[in-house]
């Protein structure tokens, strides 16, 4: 149930200022944690700005859509959908530049496999990677944990695909429009649309998924509008009925605007940007990450070690005491 | 018991099989044949603590360990004289009070502790309560009384059963030999089929049988020892503590869907709704998953949060 979910309670925002402010805060923070050498002027030539962040992003979630239709075997709507949610909700308390969207976008697939019950082992998911294989596993795994803690550990997510399959069993019902199933294709579209913006984090999925419904209907030249003011509002739905088609207003705006190609140049000179300032902490190509990851093995190695050390000076004192205690052969 | 030898003697249970070991009052055992031969006059001295002790108080020592025949016969002296029941005590304490002075008095004299004093006390006490012990002594204790009353009730109660299990038993005979004779006459006399006569009879016996098992034996409404049936559940547990405070009303649960209303269940079978989802399959039904109810669960998900307003996090 939505209205009593954790999506409800911490991951609803007001509106997309409130996104855009939050998105700044966690750039203006990782800027004033590693940019402190460089003095105000120069400091946005070096670091990505906010704004730049996000288009990051958006290519990122393109990527995404790619990446999760080529998937082999072929993935549910569904894990696409919450793959997007983890996505999206990481990056507003986090910079592009602490966490590169490469590497975070795989980890929420796969944790998005896991929570849609989309059996997958991590040899099977990495396969559909090109590159470096291992490598990708290591990125993954490393990186599942701080996602999962990123979410607040909200894994579970409502997503506005089943929303549109009850809103057709009842539209199929109540209501006398002629083969409803010709919605399907169009709602399906809008709703791959929706995933590129913010409308998830801004309005409920059973809204999504009205706005997707009348949309598809539009397109056909049909008119739902009757079956949502009387048949599905009804008489005590009347004084939210205003501020649903505000809601569908707006998703259908945004979704429309929505723009799948982005600037090739505009992105390679990002790309190389991100590539300068990234934070070599969590950047599994560079000398600091490799030392980290080897001192976090050592630790566990010289943890290791003592451990059986331990265990071996007990085996022996074991081993001791059987000998005392076994009858002497003379 | 089997180790034992008496102590003058030398002689065990295994010499002797028939070996007896007798008592008296100081608490030092002795075997028969010993006694038969130091208290050939009637009276002597205890070989071992040199108490004069008579012939006739010997008697066969019961308990393994000796002093404790002694503390049995020290106990039967004192309680002759301190025989106070509970009635003649006005609290409960008091009578306690004196339950632990006899048992102090039995302490002290069968482990020789303070003797001479504690003999003064019980002559002190004697001398003190001699008309109460003299009628105490004609009581004979009202319990003992009740309890022999009771075992002749008993043994009363077992003769007449006896002698009714005899009675009922001659008279079956009797009944037996009465209707075999009655058949026979029937068979001399009738003119009627003598397979018809002997049927009849037949039936008569076995009605008189099943007539007889009807008769229910008396029921009993007490032990043989005369306690009622249903007296101990006086004495059962104690009454469970009950709680004040306000009662549990249940209120049923209502789901807050934050959308337009839901259609019951029974809307969704009865108005169609179930005609544009897929029918379960058999593996499906068996684990109870019908289709109604993943037709309700895509409804209210895509009725719960319609009503959805943008609101302030945090």
């Amino acid at each position: 149930m939505f209205s009593t979910s954790t999506q409800s309670k911490s991951w609803m925002f007001n509106n997309e200022d409130d996104l855009n402010k939050l998105r700044e805060s966690a750039n203006l923070k990782h800027i004033q944690t590693y940019g402190r050498h460089i003095n105000e002027a120069a400091r946005y030539d070096y670091f990505l700005t906010a704004e730049e962040e996000k288009i990051m992003v958006k290519r990122y979630e393109i990527r995404l859509r790619d990446f999760c239709k080529r998937f082999q075997p072929p993935m549910t709507r569904c894990v696409i959908g919450t793959a997007f949610h983890y996505f999206k909700r990481f990056y507003i308390h986090n910079s592009v530049m602490n966490h590169h969207p490469k590497e975070i976008m795989v980890t929420c697939i796969y944790l998005a496999c896991k929570v849609e019950e989309f059996n997958v082992s991590i040899q099977q998911f990495v396969g559909n990677l090109k590159g470096d294989r291992e490598k990708a596993t290591d990125i993954i795994l490393n990186n599942e944990l701080l996602l999962m803690e990123q979410l607040n550990f909200h894994l579970s997510i409502h997503n506005p695909f089943r929303p549109v399959e009850g809103l057709l069993i009842d539209i199929k019902t109540r209501c006398t429009l002629n083969d409803p199933e010709r919605l399907r294709p169009g709602t399906e579209h809008f709703l791959e649309r929706a995933f590129l913006t913010d409308v998830v984090l801004l309005y409920s999925p059973s809204q999504v998924a009205l706005a997707a419904v009348l949309h598809a209907a539009s397109k056909l030249q049909e008119n739902l509008d009757s079956y949502v003011t009387d048949t599905l509002f009804g008489v005590e739905g009347r004084g939210k009925l205003e501020e649903l088609i505000e809601a569908v207003r707006a998703i259908r705006s945004m979704v429309k605007m929505v723009d799948a190609t982005p600037d090739r140049n505009q992105q390679k000179l990002l790309d190389k940007k991100l590539e300068k300032c990234r934070n070599p902490e969590n950047n599994p190509d560079s000398e600091i990450y490799k030392k980290r990851m080897q001192a976090l093995l050592d630790e566990d190695d010289d943890l290791y070690h003592t451990i059986s050390s331990t265990s071996d000076s007990l085996n022996t004192s074991a081993l001791n005491m059987s000998v005392c205690a076994s009858p002497e052969v003379t | 018991m089997e180790d034992f030898t008496c102590p003058r003697c030398k002689t065990s249970k295994f010499q002797n099989p028939s070996l007896k070991m007798m008592v008296n009052v100081c608490g030092h055992g002795l075997c028969e044949s010993c006694v038969d031969l130091l208290f050939l006059k009637g009276s002597g001295s205890c070989p071992e603590c040199r108490i004069p002790l008579r012939r006739n108080n010997f008697r066969v020592q019961l308990f393994e360990d000796p002093s404790v025949e002694k503390e049995v016969d020290i106990r039967k002296r004192v309680l002759r004289d301190y025989n106070k029941k509970e009635d003649d005590f006005n609290s409960l304490a008091e009578y306690n009070d004196y339950l632990e002075e006899v048992e102090t008095i039995v302490y002290n004299l069968s482990n020789n502790i303070d003797i001479v004093n504690t003999n003064k006390r019980i002559e002190q006490y004697k001398r003190d309560n001699r008309d109460q012990i003299m009628k105490s002594k004609g009581k004979l204790g009202r319990e003992e009384y009740e309890l022999e009353e009771l075992l002749e009730f008993e043994k009363q109660q077992q003769e007449l059963r006896k002698q009714e299990i005899l009675i009922q038993e001659s008279e079956s005979k009797k009944k037996k030999i009465r209707e075999k004779e009655a058949l026979i006459d029937e068979l001399m006399f009738s003119s009627d089929n003598a397979k018809n006569i002997v049927e009849t009879f037949v039936q008569q016996v076995k009605e008189a049988k099943e007539e007889e098992a009807k008769v229910v034996p008396t029921k009993k409404t007490q032990f043989s020892s005369g306690i009622q049936f249903g007296r101990q559940s006086q004495t059962s547990f104690l009454p469970v503590p009950v709680e004040d405070g306000p009662l549990y009303s249940y209120k049923p649960l209502t789901v807050q869907t934050d959308g337009p209303k839901l259609p019951t269940d029974e809307d969704v079978l009865t108005r169609g709704y179930t005609n544009h989802v897929r029918t379960e399959n058999e593996q499906e039904r068996a684990g109870g998953f019908k289709s109604n109810i993943a037709c309700m669960r895509a409804l209210q998900d895509a009725f719960s949060g319609l009503y959805h307003t943008r609101k302030t996090v945090h």
